[in-house]
């Protein structure tokens, strides 16, 4: 039901509104479908990813070839031997027969054993070469394309869509040609033997196979419900253990457990559903094996009373038949994998054939080292083509100038810093850097030369050191501290538990937020950036931790070009110009006591500001 | 230390058992709760594998038929349970008669096969895993926060789902397939030592080594599997990472570190997977080549008897059918033998949370507290409250606090000084270790939990809300709020602006982390939640951390309305949040260590005159008449 977004606030991560561009793959990678018809294409293009492996593939080729032979061989070896010398009581010609039957089974497993090792070899190749291609396309992607797409659904591409890929590759392709040449060699062997009696066993297979194609729709839908309200269940419990807090603060242990005792209600009874399907089908599927069985034997047996057919036939039958029908089942399952496999496949590709919104113009040159001067002429953006972001924006920052933007939230302010470090290009209008027109350099020596630090202060599991290093990762562990002494953090980082190796958990788990901020401002330091890029986090960490960032800070940006959007009146005063944003216009600027004394609207800002702030220290 | 339960609705759930400690015990304790189902579920399975036993036997029975008609020499056919048919019946008949018996036994199985399948879905889909879920559930909403801060919240979630399937996993597929297992072994095996007692022994001759195999295999896969999960996990949270850290990636110019650290992680997974293909391709093989060697002796063996007469084709073909079965019940013990261990390792999870003391609990009688008019409700008083979590260092030690009721008392300090766990154990979200607490001169380990919760409202510094609509959000705490409360308390917490100007109003549906809403709004959205109920106490942990100060100015103001006439504690890093507060109270170290008017303590010179010098040079570098007005 949920209309348009009602209001213009963003989530803290996402750095920018939804966009949706014209990008036409953009809504299969946003539908999670679960099979696909088969479809020659993907199957080419998979194919195609199996062509580094062409050796391993080939003789994998020819393994199954061999291997849909041996099989019903050895099935009809067995026969053979019960039919003809067992029955004869000829126990010599028997005893050779079961030689060349162990033999026979032998070289069997031997070629099972290089098909299953070269498919599984096979299998992971593809599904390496496929995570790596992955990634690296996302590498390449545009900010504004992370924005867009859940991150859960970027990860299932090289998680879940990768897995069943795999299986494909590894399974189904030989599974299949193995289950559908036991089937030809089975059906050959019985046409010999005597063909009326086949075609009775051929008048079965389609029936089967109907039957199974009926329950197989039937349960891949009972699943997807299953799967849907299991998902329900699941955010449904998040939630509570989220929110314990609030469930315990609010006394609502009985109305939860009332809502999710329904829920599991009906999550049962989804259940008991998929289970009556295949209580139905299972048994069907039994019988009608049985019921071929029986049929087989009073037809064939009819025929072998009246001199129509051999008893030998008649047991021959009995276990061709077997090995013909039991491949049905067997194919069966595998289409259904492939199905599956070409849902993952499709969702892989359109993700790596998504083509980047933008990049860097043909003849785009690498910056030379920079000065840092910075200017925007009548830039303007929009994510969405008729909701303007920022309206003809022009402003100028010499080299070492600090710039701070202010402004509401939806202002525009992290706009402009993502135009600047061409996270994003403008709409309209041009951003220079030292007089170079962002729009012909490369984003790579550009961002060689510009640091960040962002609000939600981003580290990666492992070391600080190595989080550190992540700004420039030639620096030595000796100038990693030598940096930190001179943002005079030394003794901050020293009093972790193994100091600059200390370990961090996913996200940076287990460090104060005051603690996260120093490693992000020591990582800037180290890319030694000649514009620095800073996000003010909003969250208040005490006070005395508060002075100590404040030092870095000044350390940190001193004698570079920083563009702070800034929260904290005392970062917005010791700016070299403020620009005031309003809906993406500038509608003020100047420095700190210029606008004060102008009297507009920023001056009404820092009274409401210092209203809050000061107030209690106004005697 | 099994604390009184506060919901006595459990009737149905399996009572508790005498709590041994293996809980190999616990699910048989629950399986015997469901004994007459299971046993019910039990005998189709009897009858089931009496039928699949009578069709084989007969099918052998018809080769016979057809061979002795043929071949007068050979033995006639041993009908099952002395049922030979009369001698003047044709050869024709009598093969009709086998052949259709092999029929009505195969629908008969059909149908059996149905009842089971729907007989067990119900006992397994439809009672025990909700009952169960519900179980585990209900006792997780009643655990203290310290449980939810041990154990991650996937690992939580997952005791609710997954391992209540899998404890599930124990009655089906252990117990079940056990008793199946161990009775079909018996039976084949009595079919098979009735039909010929050597040729038996020598066809289950090789068993053993199937057996050796299979535990070899498991044992030397499960370290690699295990290698191999923890592998591929480093490969997921480094795609992950790379995907929500793509901001620092990009800026820092770092694409190619970036692919090259994925890719060692990438080729790692592949590299290690080798050797488990090297074991998985071996194994397969060797196992059916076992298999064809059993085949081998029996055919073998069987031809000798053939030729003696000791036994008919047809009874072989039956035998060579039997011994699959058996040797497919042998292979499945593998199968059952690792339900057990994921089901016992599940219990143990699943047991520990329905184990798990409640360890604040309402009173067997509780008081209520006393019926005062609304401007005297709330009086709060720490008497020597010492507060520790988990026997760790004291978080809290020998609070003493008076406050009246209707007065707004600030707690102000440095992180990890104590205010939040202060603020905690008014509404008991922990318990002191010494000393009391009393509102309106009632202990509050003597009230009624839910009573106490209540009169207590709580905004956090950041607030959960739920996918639900802004409505139903607010009435959180009363479901049954009307629509004028709701509207009422939006109002005092200056909401009611916001959410009318949204175009579906209170009917809003907000998304998961309410991300549609600004951090201010969430905030009054919060606070409308905490004042629904108009508690006499108004608990606000640092409600303005996680916003900037603009909007903490707005969240400051909604602030001033909703705490008239209630008794209000608001913890709070920034003095901002701090005005107009009656009393300031310093803590440092869990200790109080100052507290008074803002005047007072500036006048003191202490702590909070130290700290509030330091903010203010953040904020005011200089004395700026201009500005502060």
């Amino acid at each position: 039901m949920s209309g348009p977004s009602p209001s213009p606030a963003k989530s803290r991560t996402a750095a920018a509104p939804v966009a949706v561009p014209a990008v036409p793959s953009a809504g299969a990678l946003l539908s999670d479908r679960e099979q696909r018809p088969l479809d020659l294409g993907i199957i080419r293009r998979l194919y195609g990813y199996t062509r580094p492996y062409a050796r391993l593939r080939n003789v994998l080729a020819l393994l199954v070839v061999l291997r849909s032979v041996q099989l019903p061989l050895g099935v009809w070896a067995v026969a053979q031997i019960i039919s003809g010398p067992i029955s004869r009581h000829d126990t010599r010609a028997a005893t050779l027969g079961i030689l060349g039957y162990l033999a026979l089974a032998a070289a069997t497993e031997l070629t099972f054993v290089y098909r299953v090792r070269l498919a599984l070899r096979l299998g992971e190749a593809v599904v390496h070469d496929l995570r790596a291609r992955v990634y690296a396309h996302l590498l390449r992607l545009p900010l504004a394309f992370f924005a867009r797409t859940p991150a859960g659904r970027l990860i299932a591409r090289i998680t879940s869509d990768v897995d069943v890929v795999r299986t494909g590759v590894q399974d189904v392709a030989f599974v299949s040609i193995v289950s559908a040449g036991n089937m030809l060699v089975s059906a050959a062997l019985m046409l010999r033997y005597d063909w009326k009696l086949f075609l009775i066993v051929l008048v079965m297979a389609p029936g089967l196979w109907l039957l199974l194609r009926h329950f197989r729709g039937r349960l891949s839908r009972a699943y997807r419900a299953q799967q849907e309200s299991f998902s329900r269940v699941t955010a449904s419990l998040a939630e509570s253990v989220n929110g314990i807090r609030e469930i315990q603060g609010f006394a609502r242990q009985d109305v939860n457990g009332g809502l999710f005792g329904q829920l599991i209600h009906n999550h049962a009874r989804i259940n008991m559903d998929a289970a009556k399907h295949s209580a139905v089908f299972q048994p069907l599927l039994e019988f009608n094996g049985q019921l071929f069985l029986s049929l087989l034997v009073i037809i064939g047996g009819y025929r072998a009373l009246g001199g129509h057919m051999e008893l030998a036939t008649l047991i021959q039958f009995l276990f061709l038949s077997n090995a013909f029908f039991g491949a049905i089942p067997n194919l069966g399952t595998q289409y259904n994998q492939a199905l599956g496999a070409m849902a993952g496949a499709e969702r892989i590709f359109a993700l790596l054939d998504s083509p980047p919104d933008w990049q860097d113009a043909p003849g785009a040159v690498d910056l030379p080292p920079l000065r840092g001067r910075i200017e925007l002429r009548d830039v303007s953006f929009a994510y969405q083509r008729d909701r303007p972001v920022l309206s003809n924006l022009s402003f100028r920052a010499e080299p070492g100038q600090t710039i701070a933007l202010v402004g509401h939230t939806g202002s525009g302010k992290s706009t402009v810093v993502n135009l600047i470090a061409k996270l994003y290009l403008p709409t309209s209008g041009a951003i220079l850097i030292d007089d170079h027109d962002l729009a012909a350099a490369t984003g790579q020596s550009l961002h060689r030369q510009i640091a960040c630090v962002t609000q939600e202060n981003f580290l990666y599991t492992g070391t600080v050191l190595e989080n550190v290093q992540v700004g420039r990762p030639e620096a030595t562990a000796q100038q990693v501290r030598e940096a930190a002494r001179r943002l005079d953090v030394l003794d901050l980082i020293d009093a972790l538990p193994q100091g600059f190796d200390t370990p961090l958990g996913e996200r940076g788990a287990g460090l104060s937020l005051g603690q996260r901020q120093v490693i992000c401002f020591l990582r800037a330091l180290v890319a030694e950036p000649r514009i620095l890029i800073l996000d003010e986090a909003t969250s208040s960490v005490d006070t005395l931790t508060e002075a100590r960032l404040k030092v870095a800070l000044a350390r940190l940006i001193a004698g570079r070009t920083s563009v702070i959007v800034a929260h904290r009146l005392s970062t917005i005063r010791h700016a070299d110009q403020i620009l005031l944003l309003e809906h993406g216009r500038l509608v003020e600027s100047g420095t700190h006591d210029a606008l004060v004394a102008r009297g507009g609207r920023y001056a009404g800002m820092v009274r409401a500001l210092a209203a809050s702030h000061g107030a209690a220290e106004s005697r | 230390m099994d604390l009184p339960h506060p919901d006595r609705r459990r009737a149905r759930t399996p009572p508790r058992a005498a709590a041994p400690p293996n809980p190999a015990w616990r699910l048989l304790a629950l399986a015997w709760h469901y004994r007459a189902a299971c046993l019910g579920v039990f005998a189709f399975q009897v009858v089931l594998l009496a039928l699949g036993l009578g069709g084989l036997g007969l099918s052998g029975v018809a080769i016979d038929v057809v061979r002795h008609a043929l071949v007068p020499s050979t033995l006639p056919a041993h009908w099952p349970l002395g049922l030979t048919p009369p001698a003047s019946w044709s050869a024709g008949g009598a093969l009709l008669v086998a052949g259709g018996a092999v029929l009505v036994m195969a629908a008969l199985r059909a149908l059996l096969l149905f009842g089971y399948a729907i007989a067990s879905g119900h006992l397994l889909q439809m009672r025990i895993v909700p009952e169960l879920r519900l179980r585990v559930f209900q006792k997780l909403q009643r655990l203290s926060f310290r449980f939810f801060d041990d154990n991650a919240s996937g690992s939580i979630i997952n005791r609710v789902t997954g391992d209540v399937q899998s404890v599930r996993a124990f009655i089906d597929g252990v117990l079940f397939q056990g008793a199946i297992m161990l009775l079909s072994l018996a039976v084949y095996l009595v079919y098979m030592l009735r039909a010929h007692v050597t040729l038996t022994l020598a066809c289950l001759a090789p068993t053993p080594v199937i057996w050796l195999i299979t535990s070899v295999f498991s044992r030397r896969t499960r370290a690699a599997y295990e290698r191999n999960r923890a592998l591929a996990d480093a490969l997921v949270l480094g795609m992950s990472e790379g995907v929500k850290g793509v901001r620092i990636t990009r800026i820092f110019g770092r694409a190619r570190e970036a692919f090259d650290r994925f890719q060692q992680r990438n080729v790692a997974v592949r590299d290690q997977q080798e050797a488990i293909f090297r074991r998985v391709s071996r194994f397969g093989p060797a196992v059916s080549f076992v298999t064809a060697v059993d085949t081998a002796i029996l055919l073998g063996y069987g031809s000798r008897l053939v030729a003696r007469q000791a036994m008919t084709l047809g009874e072989l073909v039956v035998f060579a059918g039997v011994l699959q079965q058996f040797a497919g019940q042998i292979s499945s013990m593998a199968g059952i033998w690792n339900t057990l261990e994921q089901s016992l390792a599940a219990a143990r999870r699943v047991f520990e949370v329905v184990d798990a003391p409640i360890e604040i609990a309402s009173p067997p009688a509780p008081r209520r507290l006393p019926d005062l008019p609304p401007e005297r409700r709330g009086a709060v008083r720490f008497e020597g409250v010492s507060f520790a979590y988990g026997g760790g260092p004291p978080v809290l030690s020998g609070i003493d606090l008076e406050v009246n009721a209707g007065q707004c008392v600030a707690l102000f300090g440095p992180t990890g000084a104590g205010k939040s766990t202060l603020l905690g154990l008014i509404p008991r979200f922990f318990d002191p270790v010494r000393g009391r607490i009393r509102i309106d001169g009632v202990e509050l380990r003597q009230l009624e939990l839910d009573d106490l919760r209540r009169n207590v409202g709580v905004v956090f510094q950041e607030s959960l809300l739920f996918r639900s609509t802004i409505a139903q959000n607010i009435a959180f705490g009363h479901p049954e709020a009307s629509a004028a409360a709701i509207e009422r308390a939006a109002r005092t917490a200056g909401a009611h602006a916001f959410i009318s100007a949204l175009p579906d109003g209170y009917e809003t549906r907000l998304e998961e982390g309410a991300s549609n809403l600004s951090g201010g709004q969430r905030q009054r959205l919060a606070l409308a939640r905490a004042l629904l109920l108009d508690p006499a106490i108004l608990l606000l942990d640092d409600p303005t951390a996680a916003v900037d100060a603009l909007t903490e100015d707005e969240i400051l103001t909604s602030l001033e309305g909703a705490r008239a006439g209630r008794t209000t504690f608001i913890a709070a890093n920034r003095l901002s949040a701090l005005r107009r507060a009656d009393l300031i109270v310093v803590l440092e170290h869990g200790r109080v260590a100052e507290q008074g008017t803002h005047a007072a303590l500036m006048a003191a010179r202490g702590l909070y005159f130290r700290a509030a010098s330091l903010q203010r040079l953040g904020a005011e570098d200089e004395p700026d008449g201009q500005v502060a007005s």
